[in-house]
């Protein structure tokens, strides 16, 4: 017989002597006034501020959950604000620099225009300014020279040769085949 | 052996310290365990709730706040799931119930057992009428609850459901709750008492490690008797409100009903085998 079943055995016969435990008695009254005064107390005073303290708490994190979520929100709003804002930067930067280089190109062009303008002038003008004096060497040859080569000529042969009508007409005939002996000579060639 | 056979028999189970208290005869020792554990729960409450009150904006609890939060979240979240809401009274009922159990039935660990049969703080839930008590207080919150809910008339009638013929097993059930309730915490803790009187008459080499190998159990149990008294409650409080198979009649015809679309799946595919 082990030791529990002999305790519970004993236990029974004992119970048939005094009093059965499983039967309440005048201690019943006392344990429920007792419990019934403990659940009132409870429910009362501690079960609704606890309650309450608990609601309180989950609203608080609830609402610091929302300002979380907003702060975060404004955060990326500035955020792309600010990359929105570099990009046009950027953009601005870059368009500033394009105008800069076509500004440059265009100014480049009008110099080159301007500097070859420029030196067709001077070329011009050096071309008009040796037609002047190719013309004037010419006038001055044929006064000079025409005087000179009569001069000479009439010293040479004796004949006078100072009437001013027919030295011109020989100088004119000695340039007119000095002038066409070298195109003669170009055309033989 | 024989020497541990002869000292049981100095056990004496179920032995009171009898008094008297306003002209009635009761067990001076469990009314002294009540009160203690009673204080105890009382004095652990109004901690909590001074922490509570100290800095209504720290929102961060007290250790002690926590064990009661824990508890009470949790009867609250039980109550919600099966009576629907956070009943004002049945989840204070069942907080109530449970912390007080739970206290009583850890009193019977405390070391003040003089020597096998006198025990200073034996745990007040060994003792009959304290869980006789505790199971009037749910019942009784139960049928009026019940009644409340669908009226008299309402209440009554589902103890002809779901056939009239079961009458007499229905009321038999409503009677026997309160007992089962209270002589299940009753028997657990009565139980565990009688092993401690057993432990404290082992030979010295053995009782230390058997103690508190028990006792570490014992309180376990202390925790899932609580537990379940709690629970149980809470469940009575449901099957008073919700009304004999309300919620069953809905799953059968589901059940039904899907049944049904499995054997028309399995029709087709039946259909042609005879031909082969």
């Amino acid at each position: 017989m082990s030791i529990a079943t002999r305790a519970l055995v004993q236990a029974a016969e004992e119970g048939e002597g005094t009093s059965n435990f499983l039967i309440p008695d005048g201690t019943f009254w006392f344990e429920l006034a007792a419990f019934g005064l403990l659940f009132f107390v409870l429910a009362r005073y501690i079960i609704p501020p606890i309650n309450r303290a608990m609601v309180r708490r989950q609203e608080a994190i609830r609402q610091q959950f929302a300002e979380l979520d907003e702060a975060k929100a404004a955060a990326n709003a500035s955020e792309a604000e600010f990359k929105a804002q570099i990009a046009d930067a950027r953009h601005e930067a870059a368009r500033i620099r394009k105008e800069a280089q076509d500004q440059g190109n265009a100014i480049i062009a009008e110099m080159r225009q301007q500097a070859q303008g420029e030196a067709a002038r001077i070329v011009e003008n050096a071309h008009t300014q040796i037609e002047a004096d190719r013309q004037q060497a010419a006038i001055s040859l044929r006064s000079e020279v025409g005087a000179l080569a009569t001069t000479l000529a009439g010293r040479i042969v004796g004949e006078s040769l100072e009437e001013p009508a027919r030295q011109s007409r020989v100088v004119e005939r000695f340039l007119a085949e000095l002038e066409a002996t070298p195109e003669a000579g170009s055309a033989t060639n | 052996m024989t020497g541990l056979l002869a000292a049981t028999r100095e056990i004496e189970i179920g032995h009171r310290v009898r008094g008297n208290l306003l002209g009635i005869d009761v067990n001076i020792d469990t009314i002294i365990s009540t009160l203690i554990a009673g204080s105890l729960v009382l004095i652990l409450g109004f901690v909590a709730r001074n922490y509570l009150t100290r800095d209504p904006d720290d929102h961060v609890p007290s250790k002690i706040q926590l064990l009661w939060e824990v508890v009470v979240h949790q009867v609250n979240k039980q109550v919600e799931d099966n009576l629907g809401r956070v009943h004002p009274y049945v989840a204070p009922l069942a907080i109530s119930l449970f912390f007080f159990i739970l206290i009583s039935n850890w009193m019977e660990l405390l070391p003040t057992k003089l020597n096998s049969s006198t025990h200073l703080t034996p745990a007040p839930t060994a003792d009959t009428n304290l869980t006789y008590a505790l199971a009037a207080v749910a019942m009784v919150s139960v049928w009026v609850y019940g009644i409340k809910q669908k009226g008299l008339g309402g209440y009554f009638r589902h103890f002809l459901e779901p056939y009239p013929i079961l009458l007499p097993l229905n009321i038999l059930e409503e009677l026997v709750k309160p007992i089962t309730l209270a002589l299940r915490l009753f028997g657990n803790i009565f139980a565990g008492g009688i092993m401690l009187a057993l432990i404290a008459i082992m030979p010295w080499w053995g009782l230390p490690a058997a103690n508190f190998a028990w006792k570490a159990f014992d309180m376990l149990i202390g925790v899932i008797q609580a537990f379940i008294f709690a629970l149980l409650t809470v469940l009575y409080f449901a099957m008073a409100g919700a009304g004999h198979g309300d919620g069953h009649g809905d799953e059968h015809g589901e059940g039904d009903h899907k049944d049904q679309q499995d054997k028309d799946q399995l029709d087709p595919k039946a259909a042609p085998e005879p031909a082969h």
